[in-house]
Formats: structure tokens, C-alpha cells, sequence
């Protein structure tokens, strides 16, 4: 088990940003956090806190509400959650802690921090429609199983992800 | 007859075709019409993490298509029946599906809202139903001592599955491996994720998990683990193989995917049916266990 030393430094008022929240709620999938009381059952359950306490939903819905900004989009662990939903199957206040999350990670998105396996994957997608290559030897090894080809609309799915503007999305520089 | 168009997501497919093999095998066997859709695209779920919008058109499109042949979508792969099934539900409210088919209009699609998603386990749950499978059983798994896992995205978020099974206290996999005459293990991880949704990011989380649940699972005595994602394959199967080099452990724990288990009870060919031959860890003590007399 790690130690938690991200408690360590004072915040900041002059440095908080007061609409962050709002902008966040303005999402109708987090317009729950309001009710959140703190208990901390999301974070008891969630399996990703067990090994690296830092990844803390707790702590990351009290963090948006002060206005914690840039803290919390450029916290590396925000992309480490494994999607159990473990959070808000869980939360006495129906706070879907998930969606929440994911509110938060396309907003770091936009700011610059996506990890580049997820964009790369994307740019997979508009070439073949799944986030795989469909190569030759593929081909092969379906067919030695006699298995049907595999095809997939990518032009469609590739019109769709530029409408969203998830083409425009790049990965976070390699420091 | 049940028809479904069949959703095989990307990773199955592609990287774990055993899965797809015995799936295809299991619902001919069964009476399950599978209709290949080749439109599909990937169901959207890894695209939420940058864009929830792109995400959710990307399932629209796929709901769009089964839609425009009259015919429910079969997943294999979990994160896929939650991901098509939370579409569903988002996609039921008006100012949503209005929305999002105002973008779909523009690839000449649109969706009515009228799809729904099953997983294949719950097609089998359902639609067979298990006294069906049990008078299909032709050989004998009563000495197979199996861990269920079920995958997160089979039954969450909850409010997607019209409490078809409780996400605290699942109980059809269970059921499922009963109906071939093994014997379901309860274990305290059960509910455990397998970590493989942020493997991409970071190994650190899976590594982690497989371990907890392996080490759980390995005091119980069992002769195997049976999946029904390929995701959570791919973790308990093959990362299992790649933790006992890294971290020096000698996990052997075979892993099958239900489609595998439930083809072998029906009597279909271990290799030319269910592909148990691709399995990464080795399958062959539990065949021998079984009296099937085939060397993978």
C-alpha cells in the first residue's frame, strides 16, 4: 500500500476557480454532486483507491466543488478508474459518481491531458470501425476457423466522430 | 425461433476468437439465430472517456442498424452490453434521441428507440432458459468446480437491465454453470473487477485485481474460472501467464469463457467447435478430469 501525501499542500481560495461546479453540473448526468454528503462509500468501494489511495472519488467530488480546477483535470489518476461502477451502484445519495467522472475526463480532454492510448484508438476506429486493425493475416486466421469476414462501417462511425469533434481531441505531450 | 443480430464488439473477434467460435456453436445448437450485421462499429465505451456525445452516437448508430432490420442485438463482451444498453436508456428520452438522431440523419440513419440489448448469457437465461439447457446436456461436469466471474458491464449501471439479475448478489452465471453440471464456487471476490477497461492507461490496477481474485480463487479448490467477456479473458487468462513471469507466481488457473463450459457439456467438439485449443492457459487437465478423451 502506497502512502497518501496529495493532502499535504494548503489550498488556495484566491486560486480556486468558483464556477468549475457549475460548469461541471451543467452536465445532466452530474447534476447529482449537489447532494453528495461526503459519506465516502465511493471511495470504500472502489477498487482502483485500493492501490493507489490518490484515485479518491470522495475527495475528486469535493474537489470540484470547491472549484479545484486545474488539480483535478490534470490528476493523472482520473484515467485509471476501470469502469465497475462500484461508485454509484453503491452511493446512498444516487450520486452517479461515474458519469461524474466521465464529465470530468472529456473536459481534460479538451484541455490537453488525454492519454494516448484513447486517442489512438479513435483514429483506429475511423480506419477500420473497431479500435483493431483488420489485416491480412487476420483475414487468415478467421478463416481457418470459417469464421465470416469482418466488415464494419468505418466511414459512417468516422462522419460521426467529426461531428462530435472527437477527431479534434489530441494526445497529452509526453513530458 | 429467437433471432438477434449478433454485436462482436472489437476485441472478440480480433483477439479472442475462441469466444466467438463457441458462442456461434452454443446458439446454433440452441435454436438462436444469429444474423451478421456488417455495419456495426465499435459500441462507443472506450470513446466516452474523451467524449460521452461520441460515445453515445457511436452505440446510436449500432442500435440504428439492428433497428433498421427489425432485430435485438446478442453482445458477447460486456463493456459492449453496457455501453449499447446505458444508449438504450439515455436514448430514451426525447430531447436525447432527438439529438442525437439530428447527427445520425446525417449518415442517413435513425433511431426509434426500439432496440434492445441482451448479452448472450442472458439470452441463454431467458430465452432458453435453463431446464432447456439441462435436457441438452450430453457429458458429464459434475466433477468441475467452476468460479463464476461476471464482468462489471453485465449488470451495471443497474438502471440499464430492468433488474434482470442483481448486480450485489448476481446469481445466472451461477445458475448457467449449474445447468451443465458443475458446480458454481461461491468465493468473497466475486464481485471483483478485472481491471481491464483502464489496461490501456495503466497495467497497475489489473495487475493488482487478477492477483486478489486469483489468490481468492485458488484456496477454493476450484478446476477452473469461467468468464463471459473477452476483456475479462484476456485479464484472468492471459495476464495471468504474463503476472507469474513479472511477479514471480505460479498461478495455473484455466479460464473459459461460458460459451466454452456450456459447449462442452453439449457435447460439441473441443477444438473444432469451441476453439479450447486457443485458450492460454492449458485446458487439458480439466478435459482429463471430465473423461473427454481429446488432447489439446
Amino acid at each position: 500500500m502506497k502512502q497518501d501525501n496529495s493532502q499535504s499542500e494548503p489550498i488556495r481560495i484566491s486560486k480556486l476557480d468558483p464556477k468549475f461546479k457549475s460548469e461541471v453540473m451543467k452536465h445532466k448526468d452530474a447534476q447529482g454532486l449537489n447532494a453528495c454528503f461526503a459519506c465516502g462509500t465511493c471511495t470504500a468501494g472502489c477498487p482502483v483507491h485500493e492501490i493507489f489511495p490518490e484515485y479518491d472519488p470522495r475527495k475528486l467530488a469535493k474537489m470540484v466543488k470547491l472549484g479545484m480546477r486545474k488539480e483535478v483535470l490534470s490528476i493523472p489518476y482520473i484515467w485509471y478508474c476501470v469502469t465497475c461502477h462500484n461508485c454509484e451502484q453503491r452511493c446512498p445519495q444516487n450520486v452517479k459518481f461515474f458519469n461524474i467522472l466521465n464529465v470530468l475526463k472529456n473536459m481534460a480532454a479538451k484541455e490537453g491531458y488525454a492519454p494516448s492510448p484513447w486517442v489512438e484508438q479513435t483514429q483506429q476506429i475511423m480506419q477500420t470501425g473497431i479500435v483493431f486493425p483488420k489485416d491480412e493475416e487476420l483475414a487468415k486466421k478467421r478463416e481457418s476457423f470459417f469464421l465470416p469476414v469482418l466488415k464494419s462501417d468505418c466511414k459512417k462511425a468516422k462522419k460521426l466522430i467529426e461531428l462530435a469533434g472527437l477527431d479534434k481531441i489530441k494526445a497529452k505531450k509526453q513530458s | 425461433m429467437n433471432r438477434y443480430a449478433l454485436f462482436l464488439g472489437c476485441t472478440t473477434p480480433t483477439q479472442v476468437i475462441q469466444y466467438e467460435l463457441s458462442s456461434r456453436w452454443v446458439c446454433k445448437h440452441l435454436g438462436i439465430e444469429l444474423v451478421d450485421i456488417d455495419d456495426f462499429v465499435c459500441c462507443g465505451i472506450n470513446q466516452i472517456n474523451l467524449s460521452q456525445e461520441a460515445g453515445l452516437m457511436l452505440a446510436a448508430m449500432n442500435l440504428a442498424h439492428a433497428e433498421a432490420k427489425e432485430l435485438d442485438i446478442l453482445t458477447l463482451c460486456a463493456a459492449c452490453t453496457g455501453a449499447l444498453a446505458e444508449a438504450v436508456e439515455s436514448l430514451k428520452d426525447q430531447e436525447t434521441r432527438d439529438r442525437v438522431n439530428r447527427k445520425l440523419q446525417t449518415i442517413g440513419l435513425k433511431y426509434n428507440g426500439r432496440t434492445k440489448v441482451k448479452h448472450i448469457s442472458r439470452v441463454l437465461y431467458e430465452d432458453v432458459g435453463i431446464d432447456r439447457i439441462k435436457i441438452k446436456i450430453k457429458r458429464d461436469l459434475s466433477k468441475f468446480r467452476v468460479a463464476p466471474h461476471y464482468g462489471c458491464h453485465y449488470l451495471k449501471p443497474e438502471s440499464a437491465f430492468e433488474g434482470f439479475d442483481d448486480p450485489d448478489n448476481p446469481k445466472t452465471l451461477h445458475q448457467l454453470i449449474s445447468a451443465t453440471g458443475a458446480f458454481p464456487v461461491q468465493y468473497e471476490t466475486l464481485n471483483l473487477c478485472c481491471g481491464g477497461k483502464s489496461f490501456p492507461i495503466s497495467k497497475e490496477p489489473a495487475f493488482y485485481l487478477v492477483q486478489k481474485k486469483l489468490d481468492n480463487i485458488m484456496g477454493k479448490k476450484i478446476d477452473c474460472m469461467v468468464v463471459q467477456c473477452q476483456t475479462c479473458y484476456l485479464m484472468y487468462s492471459d495476464q495471468q501467464k504474463v503476472i507469474n513471469g513479472r511477479f514471480k507466481k505460479q498461478y495455473n488457473v484455466p479460464v473459459l469463457l461460458y460459451p466454452q463450459l456450456l459447449g462442452i457439456a453439449l457435447g460439441g467438439d473441443p477444438i473444432n467447435d469451441l476453439g479450447l485449443n486457443s485458450n492460454t492457459v492449458s485446458l487439458n487437465s480439466l478435459l482429463a478430469k471430465g473423461e473427454i478423451n481429446k488432447q489439446l
